[in-house]
């Protein structure tokens, strides 16, 4: 009936109303619940969310090796060329030649921190860290190499 | 113990015994400019802290917190800043309406305070029509805004200010006829024999289920006449940049923002006169005991206490629900609100007669 | 001259200033905040005289309704923005002789009416007295005046919806 549906209606809208001002008051009278960091104050003490993206790093292991193949999917991924991979190739005992990357090139000042690299990276090689301080006095101090000096790739990663 | 009323009586009675009674007046007059004055600057700071504060929260974040002790000072510092603002008159604007706008706003606030009863025998005006006063002096309200809006030159202003008209006007009827309920319940048009009915329980818990509704429509209704989100259609400032203070900088803005909050004071003071019984403790019908504790607790207490209450309810709708749509709006009002309140005061009217309230 | 005289003629001098200054501006919007201001001090009168029933009235319908009214209606127009064209002469001059005649016919009767003082004390203006009156169906009632206007709204209201309601134009 048309009346049943209009006080339906109503009430259906004013439950909805109750329900979001409930969630509101939860957290106006639950204080602990307050996200605000009060950055540089608490710098010592300050706790990141897991999924805060600050900038891509390479993973390096106490051997000095990293996990990146060259393959350049990140580089083919990333939608404003943050990331720039200069390959080599090495010897390998058997006397092969194999690729290896030279250079892992990484403009910070470029990067959205979008995320797509680590996605695209088929070997787990690169993460985002949670650093954040990023500003320095030279722009060129944003262009970043990320595998370390005299790094080589990690046995059985292909 | 003093109480407010001591005090204006004691001022009186010096007044009257030291000059004539044409300067009596002339002083008592100026005394209660300079008091309006003064409680809207307090209002002004109080008001706009605690809505920063009470967001804050809402939203988990701290709100201010950097200005004197726990950001107490944040709003005095704005008001700084704002006074020594320039404030700007563009070049395409009508100077004259435009510079008027913002002092009509502030002077129908302050015509508002007029017929409030603050404590118990603390009224500037015991205005015999004090309800329908009210009401006809807050329809003012709009003139204003529509004065900015069309004194501007900013298309974004005339915007803003036809919103917030055609929102005002249509309002106003439902906001009327449930502040209606309440004088059909008891009777007058005075505010103070309005409170004075409710000395034995408040009209809220008195009147049943029908009072609670028209409670809820009064007070959708004054939000949305205070153009304050969800109803902010007039400034809504992903919209409009600001609507109708687009154009306004410095003091002139300052006076805008202060009427605001104004005038939600005036009309959270209003809603607690009607519903919560304004100055009036908090009394259960014959209970003598608990009435007497209850009196206990300076009127003046009682009645900020219940409209800061209301002020932050009003408060807790903004920072909760997202703004509506211009014809999600008219429908609400015309096909929800006022259908409801026109049936809901036909019930009370019923009620009334039929002596069904406590 | 007391407070009230001196409140008195500030009153009438808004009124009467804005007045003449609604009908003289060449600016459509300032006309009508002028009358809005010649209606507030008639409202204002009202107040002086203790009359709150009817300057509230007066405020909440001229005021809040129509002047409201009227504000819209210039924004919904086309050039609201620009200066109104000059008046011819003649316009000027035969408005100017309608409002003297009306004026001397006013004081005409004023001065001619004898005001008889009577010993009834007048009927106090509060709001039992009023709601009794309007709708009094005795010597003095009102009441079918009243029930008469309220068909003329009702009247007014179904006109609108008719209006309102008019069937959509068929899409092409």
């Amino acid at each position: 009936m048309f009346i049943l549906k209009y006080i339906k209606e109503v009430y259906s809208g004013l439950k909805s109303l109750v329900v979001g001002l409930r969630r509101t008051l939860y957290y106006f009278s639950h204080h602990k619940e307050i996200i605000t960091q009060q950055y540089p104050d608490n710098r010592d003490t300050l706790v990141f969310p897991d999924r805060f993206k600050g900038e891509v790093v390479m993973v390096h292991d106490d051997k000095n090796e990293h996990a990146c193949t060259g393959c350049t999917a990140c580089e083919l991924a990333c939608p404003n060329a943050t990331i720039k991979i200069i390959t080599k190739f090495d010897i390998t005992p058997e006397g092969k030649k194999k690729k290896a990357i030279d250079k892992f090139v990484y403009h910070l000042e470029l990067c959205t921190m979008c995320n797509l690299c680590v996605v695209a990276c088929p070997t787990d090689a690169i993460k985002m860290a949670q650093t954040f301080e990023h500003s320095v006095y030279n722009r060129a101090e944003l262009t970043k190499i990320l595998n370390k000096p005299d790094s080589k790739i990690r046995d059985g990663v292909e | 113990m003093w109480s407010f009323s001591k005090i204006s009586k004691l001022i009186d009675s010096w007044l009257s015994v030291n000059f004539s009674s044409t300067w009596t007046m002339v002083i008592e007059m100026v005394i209660a400019g300079i008091a309006v004055i003064t409680l809207f600057a307090l209002l002004g700071l109080v008001l706009v802290l605690m809505e920063r504060r009470v967001a804050a929260w809402i939203q988990i974040r701290l709100g201010p917190n950097r200005v004197g002790p726990g950001g107490m000072l944040q709003s005095l510092a704005d008001t700084l800043k704002l006074l020594v603002k320039e404030g700007m008159t563009p070049d395409g604007a009508d100077k004259f309406l435009f510079n008027l706008a913002p002092f009509i706003a502030m002077i129908v606030a302050m015509l508002l305070m007029a017929p409030i009863a603050f404590a118990s025998d603390f009224q500037l005006w015991d205005l015999n029509i004090g309800v329908l006063y009210v009401t006809a002096i807050s329809s003012l309200m709009v003139i204003s805004i529509l004065m900015a809006g069309w004194a501007s030159n900013n298309k974004y202003s005339l915007m803003g200010a036809m919103r917030s008209g055609a929102q005002i006007v249509s309002y106003e009827l439902s906001a009327g006829l449930s502040i209606m309920s309440i004088v059909v319940l008891s009777g007058s048009l005075n505010l103070n024999e309005i409170i004075q009915s409710q000395a034995d329980g408040w009209w809220l818990f008195k009147g049943h289920i029908p009072v609670v509704i028209a409670f809820i429509i009064f007070i959708i209704a004054v939000t949305a006449e205070t153009n304050r989100a969800p109803f902010d259609l007039a400034e809504a400032e992903s919209e409009l940049t600001a609507g109708f203070h687009t154009e306004y900088s410095g003091m002139k803005f300052a006076l805008f923002f202060l009427a605001e909050y104004i005038n939600v004071f005036i009309v959270c003071a209003i809603g607690a006169t009607l519903f919560l019984g304004g100055w009036m403790p908090f009394h259960i019908g014959h209970w003598q005991a608990f009435n007497h504790v209850m009196d206990f607790i300076p009127s003046s207490i009682w009645f900020f206490g219940k409209t800061f209450f209301l002020i932050f309810l009003i408060m807790w709708f903004r920072w909760t629900f997202p703004r509506l749509r211009i014809d999600q709006l008219l429908d609400l009002e015309w096909k929800y609100l006022l259908p409801i309140s026109m049936f809901n005061i036909l019930l009370i009217t019923l009620m009334a007669i039929l002596g069904w309230h406590f | 001259m007391s407070g009230s005289t001196i409140i008195f003629y500030l009153l009438s001098i808004l009124t009467l200033v804005s007045g003449i200054l609604s009908v003289t501006t060449r600016k459509i919007f300032r006309a009508a905040i002028f009358l809005l201001f010649s209606l507030i001090g008639i409202a204002g009168l009202y107040f002086w005289m203790q009359y709150e029933f009817i300057a509230a009235v007066q405020i909440t319908v001229y005021v809040g309704g129509i002047t409201v009214l009227i504000i819209f209606s210039i924004f919904l127009t086309q050039q609201a923005g620009e200066l109104l064209p000059k008046q011819n002469k003649n316009r000027v001059l035969f408005a100017l002789l309608a409002a003297f005649c009306g004026f001397a016919l006013t004081l005409l009767q004023i001065i001619q009416h004898s005001f008889n003082k009577t010993l009834e004390s007048p009927i106090l203006p509060t709001m039992e007295n009023i709601g009794n009156q309007m709708l009094g169906i005795d010597e003095n009632g009102f009441s079918l005046p009243f029930e008469v206007v309220s068909i003329l709204l009702l009247a007014a209201m179904i006109g609108c919806i008719v209006i309102a309601l008019r069937s959509k134009p068929t899409t092409v």
